[in-house]
């Protein structure tokens, strides 16, 4: 007889990130089916699914009735920091644990957190670090007004001046704002060799596309000399954007469709949201399965006790080695153009901000 | 778009917790070994080896002066203080022990790491304003021998405008600082005058 354990999904359905939502949704759901099937698991995982619908306001109740409604003491979900951060003083109280599936900022490190995408030192570092060495070490910055985009900025710049180069621009938009103008015409005048995009949602689409209509007046605009880059940009959010927009464009990410080695499945994922989202149930099955009473532990004890180790979560930051892969857009599909042994996750960059991975081949600065 | 304040790397970096063993230390631990941090914990008193760590935790309700091997308010490195009873009296001694920035007990799942960053800066902020204030003091304390100077100067038939300005001419010459200059002219002046009178003796 299998434990049935219940497991909270907390993702927006709809509202601005829902297509980011539903690509981490559909790796919970995928990997809750194939534990279920899994015959030698002791125990299967009952979804507690609750709907924010993208209302920030709604996450910390909701969160809060998954914890004391249910026998969840496991929640995946979650989009954006905001409602991460939302959602930390319910888990806390409640002695619940966060399963993160989503490329972040940084600089956190919850007791009732698991990260399991990557933090700048799994993208921004290196991508900078493959800019610099591609394309120079002049780049524009954008960004939305919020947490992701004022801390990726605020590193970029730190990152780009240390290594000598120059930051030509640093440019916000208010959330779901499609006023690019001034942002492209800072960029015509500026000429960059790269812009760092931390624009999210529909600013990012409008972005995009008119950055594209940029690069047909002026060739410098175009993705071999001056190409967008981006840390947070999987195939999830394709279908929003025009086609000829996102062709060219260079982001860092743990997986990209069809990539091998992570996580560490028969089978392909359509993004690394979905990627990070499945890896995050998948490891949360096999620490709940190897002793008993490991459904009631806190974060912190399950960690310790599990007989077969910690499923590769770092016990002090709760973060994960990945592997960095860097693709760009050929087709309408991310190809790697270059992989990086994994790294592990550093929030806090106590390594330092070295922006090449390490294990990275030397590279030639083209100026 | 220049930033004033740099956002310091604490990999590596030496926190002392002085504070009896407690669940608020174990979950402050657990912060700072996320952020990077190497932590020594210590009750009742600091050893010696504190001296060289780069933060320093202190219990703000059983707290005393004798903890520390420095004097009050003179650590070499940002204090922050684990404040349970907000007391008045407590607080206080806090102040005066020198905490840069504080946290309240019990520690929880965050709150170290601003406390860290407001500490150092405001160590940092602190130490230059001591060393500012210091010179400042020096300086002050030197105005009668920049007065001396000036009227010596002035002695050999130059304004007083003009006496200031070939004085800093001088310190700009020499490469020291105004007072430094006057106290130049007047320690030779003064030592001229003692020759003159070993003269006058002869």
């Amino acid at each position: 007889m299998k434990k049935r354990i219940e497991l909270g999904l907390l993702y927006s359905r709809s509202g601005s990130y829902s297509l980011i939502s539903e690509a981490c949704r559909t790796g919970a759901l995928s990997a809750i089916a194939e534990i279920n099937s899994m015959p030698d698991l002791p125990i299967t995982f009952a979804p507690i699914e609750r709907d924010p619908q993208g209302n920030i306001d709604a996450y910390g109740p909701l969160c809060e009735e998954i914890l004391r409604d249910s026998d969840a003491r496991h929640v995946v979900g979650c989009v954006t920091s905001w409602s991460r951060k939302e959602v930390i003083p319910t888990l806390e109280k409640a002695g619940g644990t966060l399963w993160y599936a989503v490329p972040y900022e940084g600089f956190e490190a919850s007791d009732h957190v698991v990260y399991t995408h990557a933090c700048p030192n799994q993208h921004l570092l290196p991508l900078l670090g493959w800019a610099f060495a591609r394309l120079g070490r002049r780049g524009f910055l954008t960004g939305s007004n919020y947490i992701w985009g004022w801390e990726m900025n605020r590193l970029a710049r730190d990152v780009i001046l240390s290594a000598s180069g120059e930051v030509l621009g640093e440019r916000y938009l208010p959330l779901g704002s499609l006023d690019v103008e001034r942002m492209i015409n800072e960029i015509r005048a500026t000429r960059p060799n790269f812009i760092l995009n931390n624009l999210i949602g529909p600013s990012q689409y409008a972005f995009l596309e008119a950055y594209h209509k940029l690069g047909q007046e002026d060739a410098h605009f175009r993705p071999e000399t001056c190409p967008i880059l981006s840390c947070n940009l999987t195939e999830c959010e394709l279908p929003a954007i025009h086609p000829d927009a996102v062709e060219g464009l260079v982001a860092a990410g743990p997986y990209f469709r069809g990539a091998t080695g992570w996580p560490q499945a028969q089978r392909n994922f359509g993004s690394s949201h979905e990627a990070a989202a499945w890896s995050s149930v998948y490891r949360l099955a096999i620490l709940l399965s190897g002793h008993e009473d490991a459904a009631e532990q806190s974060l912190a004890q399950l960690l310790h006790d599990a007989p077969q180790g910690s499923e590769g979560i770092d016990l002090s930051t709760h973060h994960t080695a990945l592997p960095v892969l860097i693709a760009q857009v050929e087709n309408g599909a991310f190809t790697v153009r270059e992989r990086f042994d994994a790294v592990a996750g550093d929030p806090y960059l106590a390594r330092g901000r070295n922006p090449i991975a390490p294990g990275a081949p030397r590279l030639k600065v083209v100026s | 778009m220049k930033r004033k304040i740099r956002i310091p790397d604490l990999g590596g970096a030496r926190a002392y917790i002085l504070h009896r063993p407690h669940a608020t230390v174990q979950a402050l631990e657990r912060q700072l070994r996320a952020i990077g941090l190497t932590v020594v914990h210590c009750w009742p008193e600091l050893p010696a080896e504190a001296l060289s760590g780069d933060f320093v935790f202190f219990d703000a309700d059983q707290g005393y002066d004798e903890q520390f091997p420095w004097k009050p308010g003179e650590s070499p490195m940002p204090m922050i203080a684990l404040i349970g009873t907000e007391a008045p009296g407590r607080i206080e001694w806090s102040l005066e022990a020198g905490a840069h920035a504080q946290i309240l007990k019990p520690v929880g799942d965050g709150g170290v790491y601003s406390a860290l960053l407001i500490a150092q800066l405001a160590f940092e902020a602190r130490a230059q304003l001591s060393g500012e204030i210091a010179d400042l003091r020096r300086r002050l304390d030197e105005r009668q021998t920049v007065v001396r100077a000036v009227t010596l100067l002035a002695a050999r038939g130059k304004s007083e405008a003009e006496a200031y300005d070939q004085l800093r001419q001088m310190a700009m010459a020499w490469r020291v600082t105004f007072e430094d200059a006057a106290r130049r002219i007047v320690a030779n002046h003064d030592e001229q005058r003692k020759s003159d009178d070993r003269r006058d003796l002869g």
